[in-house]
């Protein structure tokens, strides 16, 4: 990839095609949804891309209803329940009849991590050659902001809500990206809107690496609406979750962890969590306890990382 | 139309057993039909498995109620009345043992037996009678040729353990102690 | 044809072949129900299959996974977590253009009832296998098409069948009728479980040469559209207002004319593979009848003794064996029970909220048609009860003192009658 002259920031030298969708998309303002779908269009291509989503707040952008469609691509719409296995019928019919094909399985959080999960984790088992896609905004935002398996705790949601007896979500979130790295897949990342060429590098590589197996790349999008977030400030609002390592940037190759994105000074959680809505009710305690949570995740993953020297070590005497 | 019932336990291979018979008959351009009845799936659980047997297509799908032959791979079944239900009069027994019934039922006409878990013990190396007892079916009844049963054997096993059932099938035969009543 | 010297769903005799796996030699076999539907499916040459263990259908998916191994099944053979990706996948298959097929029994079909509605939304002509079990609670391991009747209203196509042979040839004439330009639908094919899923008998298994030649004809029509990788489609964006409305009815409309097709296929089957079923409907001695039973699945064999016994001592009844239950055979059953003095129906699942069969409640609906005549309803054989002779004995008493005149009840919980 070479560089582009001219002061251009470098994400855009991974635009190597034209904009698969139409303008003037159909989420609410502000949502890094759109962002995130037109720069996986333009940096997979739609020569051989097939999508497939499910009721979300995708869905709309990525079928239209009826007689409308706002992109110029293949897209197959289905149900929560059986996404990734709609796109193992996909992957494996291609497969099947030597047609080039890049399938994204393109979801949210809480198909990705409740209702589909078996099916996500089931085609992760098998090896499936496609890319899945979780765009996580932490609940479900398309019937109306309840809580999903990977709503943080204390986050307000209209199923968790704040008053004398609950203050928000009280069990800490699921941590997918995790869970799905936990499989051996050939890779699985995470990512999020206000670092674009990690993003961007991170689709070539799941794009590669789905020919060994499932690709998961589990991209942070905040949701203006059902967060209460400016709608200029979401990327914003993904920039401090990666300084706080409230998000993390890291990939994992076949169990393998790297992070992608040191963060040297990370800021204390209170830097992300003024930002949204949906933590304006949390008092000091209960921003330490998400603090406590926000270590306790990155330590976890740091010793991940770590991970690798052992295995490296081990092979080597293997090798002797 | 022939009707066989099947009294065993899981593990003894009354339900192979029942398939072999039925693809015995229609290699002799005949019909057959055999299903077993059982609960949950587990070795020692008692087994009733059915078999019929026509020159005509079988129709029927149901349970054997009153059978002309009774085949019992479980020795320790050989006094129990529900074995006996329905017994047709001239009725004959194939019995897995070398001791027949203590008091035959009134229907029986004729009691077959070998020790067919003793042959296949010998024979393959597993307490599983099914075959030979097979074998004892030809030999007593007649209603088959041993040769159809021999070759019927060979969509069920193949290699050593299709020789060793053969000869459990062929030893049963040879073997068969028929007693008229 | 001769009634009388009809033999429902039965093979021509012929002797064991045990000859190697040739392309052009059909094969005499003594196989299970379930043996059976995986020798249909794999002759099929389906491309895509998503294969879930369930009692009592396991053995099929272990038969096919035994055919991908020994290289008779060519095949993307996905072994899935649960029913519900099985049937996501294979619809999926089916929109890139796969030919597809699972098999699935009670509270796997249960399970996967979300992607059942969508396969049949998506109008994909996908065919699967369905076991027919109980469904009240996991120690339900028994025979009884309840399951089968909870998807009634899924759009699906549903056929019953009633012998191993009739199991195999059904699910050939399934891909032809699901495939069909003109019809577009998915296909349940369904059998008893335990009755007939674990019943061996005799079956002639055709060659590979003679299923492609059946299923030729489908590779002749316009094809259907295809999500291909490069070719912008969406599918499965209708979802509301007209869009939808038109969807609606065009796939209500497909389901009707599926009536008239499967008769014609039948026929085909026929002049290609020299066996009949009748279509939509078989009947048995229904000519000169005044009493009919209806029934279905693995009883109907049993249930066509009964009437040549009961034909031997001078009652003049006869039997339709329904074959199809969605699109329901209403002009066929109309032909046949029109002036018939009384009706039996026996349902192996109950219809609640009715208290009686869902078969029976169906053909109720006919009665303007056929005439306002004793109809009466009989529920047996579920939960592994056996429906036997003597048991349809007991139903023809009862039907024919109510063809008599004489006051009857109009459903019989066979088994739970007040003595």
């Amino acid at each position: 990839m070479t560089n582009r002259k001219g002061g251009l920031s470098k994400v855009f030298d991974y635009f190597c095609n034209e904009d698969p969708f139409a303008e003037g998309l159909s989420p609410c303002p502000g949502c890094p949804l759109e962002l995130a779908l037109r720069l996986l269009g333009k940096i997979l291509g739609s020569q051989d891309l097939v999508m497939t989503g499910t009721p979300s707040c995708s869905n709309p952008v990525m079928t239209g209803q009826n007689v409308g469609a706002w992109h110029r691509l293949t897209a197959y719409c289905t149900l929560m329940t059986g996404a990734a296995a709609n796109a193992t019928g996909l992957s494996r019919q291609y497969r099947r009849s030597g047609q080039d094909a890049t399938v994204v399985c393109f979801n949210g959080d809480g198909c990705a991590a409740d209702i589909g999960f078996q099916a996500l984790s089931g085609a992760a088992e098998r090896g499936e050659n496609f890319i899945y896609v979780c765009y996580d905004n932490e609940g479900y935002m398309n019937t109306g902001v309840q809580r999903s398996g990977t709503t943080p705790i204390g986050a307000k949601t209209a199923t968790t809500p704040v008053g004398p007896k609950q203050r928000g979500k009280s069990t800490r979130r699921k941590n997918l990206p995790l869970l799905m790295a936990m499989h051996r897949i050939p890779y699985a990342a995470t990512a999020t809107l206000s670092h674009l060429e990690d993003f961007a590098k991170k689709l070539l590589k799941a794009k590669e690496k789905k020919n060994e197996g499932l690709a998961y790349i589990h991209l942070f999008a905040p949701c203006p609406t059902g967060w209460g977030v400016p709608t200029h400030q979401a990327i914003e609002v993904c920039r401090n979750a990666v300084r706080t390592n409230y998000f993390p940037l890291w990939e994992a190759e076949k169990g393998i962890f790297t992070l992608t994105h040191q963060v040297k000074k990370p800021k204390p959680i209170m830097e992300y969590t003024r930002l949204i809505k949906k933590y304006n009710h949390l008092k000091e305690d209960e921003l330490e306890r998400i603090q406590e949570e926000v270590d306790y995740e990155y330590e976890f993953l740091r010793h991940l990382t770590e991970f690798r020297k052992c295995v490296a070590t081990k092979h080597q005497t293997a090798g002797e | 139309m022939i009707e066989v019932r099947f009294h065993g336990r899981g593990g003894q291979g009354s339900v192979v057993a029942s398939r072999i018979l039925a693809n015995a008959f229609v290699r002799e351009n005949k019909f057959g039909s055999a299903f077993p009845m059982f609960g949950f799936e587990r070795r020692g659980a008692p087994v009733t498995a059915y078999g019929r047997f026509d020159d005509e297509p079988v129709l029927e799908k149901t349970q054997i109620y009153y059978p002309d032959c009774l085949i019992v791979l479980d020795s320790s079944q050989r006094d129990s009345p529900r074995v006996y239900e329905g017994l047709k009069p001239n009725g004959i027994l194939i019995l897995n043992s070398t001791m027949g019934p203590k008091d035959p039922h009134e229907n029986l006409a004729l009691v077959a037996m070998a020790d067919a878990t003793r042959i296949a013990v010998e024979e393959i190396g597993l307490p599983a009678p099914n075959t030979g007892m097979l074998g004892v079916f030809a030999a007593a009844t007649g209603w088959i040729k041993l040769a159809s049963i021999l070759a019927g054997l060979e969509d069920y096993f193949d290699g050593s353990r299709l020789e060793g059932n053969r000869r459990c099938v062929q030893r049963g035969f040879e073997e068969t102690k028929s007693m008229r009543l | 044809m001769n009634a009388h010297a009809r033999l429902l769903g039965c093979g021509k005799k012929g002797m064991l072949n045990m000859e190697g796996t040739e392309f052009n030699k059909t094969k005499i076999k003594v196989i299970t129900g379930n043996s059976a539907a995986a020798h249909g499916a794999m002759l099929c040459r389906p491309e895509v299959l998503a294969l879930y263990p369930i009692t009592p259908q396991t053995e099929v998916v272990e038969e096919i996974s035994g055919f991908y191994a020994s290289g008779e099944l060519d095949a993307e053979v996905v072994e899935v977590e649960g029913e519900n990706s099985a049937m996501n996948i294979i619809t999926a298959a089916s929109a890139a253009g796969a030919r597809a097929f699972t098999a699935t029994s009670s509270y796997g079909l249960v399970y996967m009832y979300d992607a059942l509605l969508q396969a049949a939304g998506y109008r994909v002509p996908i065919v699967m296998v369905n076991v027919n079990r109980e469904t009240p609670g996991i120690t339900a391991v028994s025979s009884g098409q309840q399951d089968m009747i909870s998807t009634r209203d899924s759009g699906w196509i549903q056929i019953i069948t009633s012998s191993c042979q009739e199991i195999l040839d059904s699910i050939i004439m399934a891909y032809r009728l699901a495939e069909d330009f003109d019809i577009q639908v998915p296909v349940m094919v369904n059998y008893d479980g335990f009755y007939l899923s674990y019943l061996a008998e005799k079956v002639e298994v055709p060659c590979r040469a003679d299923v492609d030649g059946f299923l030729a004809p489908l590779k002749d029509q316009p094809q259907r559209p295809i999500l291909k990788p490069g070719e912008p489609m969406g599918f499965g964006t209708h979802g509301i207002l007209e869009g939808y409305l038109e969807l609606r009815y065009k796939h209500s409309t497909a389901l009707e004319r599926a009536k008239v097709k499967f008769d014609e296929i039948d026929k085909a089957f026929e002049r290609h593979f020299g066996r009949s079923y009748g279509g939509q409907i078989d009947t048995y001695r229904t000519a000169d009848a005044d009493m009919v039973l209806v029934a279905s699945g693995s009883l109907s064999g049993t249930a066509q003794k009964v009437i040549d016994l009961k034909r031997d001592q001078g009652l003049k009844i006869g039997l339709i064996r329904l074959r199809m239950f969605r699109p329901f055979p209403r002009e066929r059953l109309i032909e046949t029970l029109r002036g018939k003095k009384a009706i039996g129906v026996i349902d192996r699942s109950i219809c609640f909220g009715w208290n009686s069969g869902p078969i029976y409640v169906e053909l109720r609906a006919l009665s303007p048609e056929i005439g306002y005549i004793p109809m009466m309803s009989f529920i047996d054989g579920i939960a592994n009860m056996d429906v036997s002779v003597a048991n349809i004995e007991r139903m023809v008493r009862i039907l024919q003192s109510a063809s008599e005149g004489d006051s009857y009840q109009k459903v019989t919980w066979i088994g739970m009658e007040e003595e």
